[in-house]
């Protein structure tokens, strides 16, 4: 082949990684790592983040312990991610409730977490200038965004709310190169899995998912992967969008 | 990889991008010299020009016994073919149909018949962001192009989980091409431009990226869905 660099090489950029201590964050991490990236990893599990960190390749990485609803926080991992290439928000909360049975607290830990936590984390580092030209900022939504499924308004609404954020967003962005998309997968083999189901109660619930796509459920290194053609050169014309990856599912 | 409209712009660049990566291509047009020209740009070797009009069912059907077992097909043979509404008649929907519409889907058809398709291959289909705006002089192309959608998201329905094949379509907004240079030529008045994106034009290898992403390994968990390439246009459009 010739030595032409892929423009799907994602070799030298600094990316910060948020939820890196688990599921979709912590394979974002990884695979970041392996292809040559420099990767700012935050999560609230100091053991857990730090088992992350060990399965990441290559050095200069650094990572920032938090809980980013907090502006303490946000605040520290501003400081610790510099000035970063990519950002990926994958720290997300899902716990499925009918809304009948929806205390006021539920709902604001929700939009707290899933949606006010990326946002004005993505804020600071805008305000700060520490986005490098021509980078790429992912919000992890879902496929609730756009599907319903019993239980999850309030989760639902929160990916929602990020996929309505990153039209606006984009176009504030743009002139500075700066792209921001959303990825929305639906269920993916990842810890949160377990308390997706417990709402439908049901042991088999999880076999009955797996059979109705036809593809099967997601693995976090297919969102990883996804993540990786957002953060690089491959994808510098995409802006704005939000990418349904969802195994073929109908409903 | 199987490249259709492989003699200029995106589905040039297509072959270009999947060559570059590592893969063989079968590329496939109309005009024998122009496809010539795009196999002299291709990296590595075993790339094969294959001749044919995806209108006709004789060149499809010799297209197909030709090919050989394909990991990707890429359709991105089409036509721009711009009208006021008022000007459109049924000749020139049934044209526009033929080559946007019809063809990939029938060749796809043939291919699948003559199990061309590896298990765990992908399709994709090169739609357009007209089919989200809905643009003047377009009503046709929209139509057609938008047509692709829900015919690519029932055909990842019928052959995904028995044959892992997998489905998805790009809406590209204009990137340089001789199609786009048409259009600009051609229904614009004075002093009327393209839309120009958020992100400042795009080039067709940035098509063509997105293309090679969705039929490499790194996205098989995706399918019936639509990748979006438009340096921002889409975003502001006002549909739901």
């Amino acid at each position: 082949m010739t030595a032409v660099p892929s423009p799907f090489s994602v070799a030298g950029k600094r990316v910060l990684v948020t939820g890196a201590s688990s599921g979709l964050g912590r394979a974002t991490a990884i695979a970041l790592a392996a292809n040559g990236a420099v990767v700012v990893a935050c999560g609230r599990d100091r053991e857990r983040l730090d088992a992350t960190r060990s399965a990441m390749a290559g050095d200069g990485h650094a990572l920032a312990l938090g809980d980013l609803t907090t502006d303490e926080a946000m605040d520290a991992t501003v400081e610790v991610a510099g000035k970063v290439d990519g950002v990926v928000h994958c720290a997300g909360i899902s716990v499925p409730t009918p809304l009948r049975l929806a205390k006021r607290e539920y709902v604001e830990a929700v939009m707290r977490t899933n949606y006010i936590a990326p946002m004005m984390l993505t804020q600071r580092l805008l305000a700060k200038s520490r986005v490098a030209k021509g980078g790429s900022i992912l919000f992890l939504a879902s496929s609730a965004a756009f599907r319903g499924v019993a239980g999850t308004a309030i989760y639902g609404a929160s990916k929602g709310a990020l996929v309505a954020a990153v039209r606006s967003v984009a176009l504030e962005t743009a002139k500075h190169g700066i792209r921001v998309n959303c990825l929305a997968p639906d269920l993916v083999e990842t810890p949160l899995i377990e308390t997706s189901g417990t709402l439908q109660g049901s042991g088999d619930w999880l076999e009955m998912q797996r059979k109705l796509h036809p593809l099967g459920l997601g693995k976090p290194e297919d969102v990883a992967n996804s993540a990786m053609f957002f953060l690089s050169d491959a994808s510098r014309w995409i802006t704005g969008t939000t990418l349904l990856m969802d195994g073929g599912i109908i409903f | 990889m199987l490249v259709t409209g492989a003699s200029s712009g995106i589905g040039r660049e297509v072959a270009i991008a999947c060559a570059r990566e590592g893969a063989a291509v079968v590329a496939t047009g109309r005009d024998t010299a122009r496809l010539d020209e795009t196999l002299s740009r291709l990296a590595g070797d075993g790339h094969v020009p294959l001749c044919a009009d995806l209108t006709s069912a004789d060149d499809r059907k010799a297209l197909v016994a030709a090919c050989g077992e394909m990991h990707g097909v890429v359709h991105c043979a089409g036509t721009t073919a711009v009208r006021l509404f008022r000007q459109v008649d049924a000749k020139f929907i049934d044209e526009d149909f033929a080559i946007n519409f019809d063809a990939p889907l029938l060749l796809t058809q043939a291919l699948l018949a003559s199990k061309r398709i590896t298990n765990g291959g992908s399709i994709v289909f090169v739609g357009s962001f007209a089919a989200h705006i809905g643009a003047k002089g377009s009503s046709v192309y929209s139509a057609s192009k938008g047509a692709l959608i829900p015919a690519a998201r029932a055909l990842a329905q019928e052959i995904g989980a028995r044959q892992q094949v997998r489905v998805n379509v790009i809406n590209a907004s204009y990137v340089e091409t001789p199609m786009t240079r048409h259009v600009k030529t051609s229904v614009l008045a004075d002093g009327e431009s393209l839309y120009v994106p958020p992100l400042g034009p795009g080039r067709p290898d940035d098509v063509a990226n997105g293309v090679v992403f969705l039929l490499a390994e790194a996205s098989r968990w995706i399918t019936r869905s639509i990748l979006r390439i438009d340096g921002g246009l889409g975003c502001q459009v006002s549909m739901p």
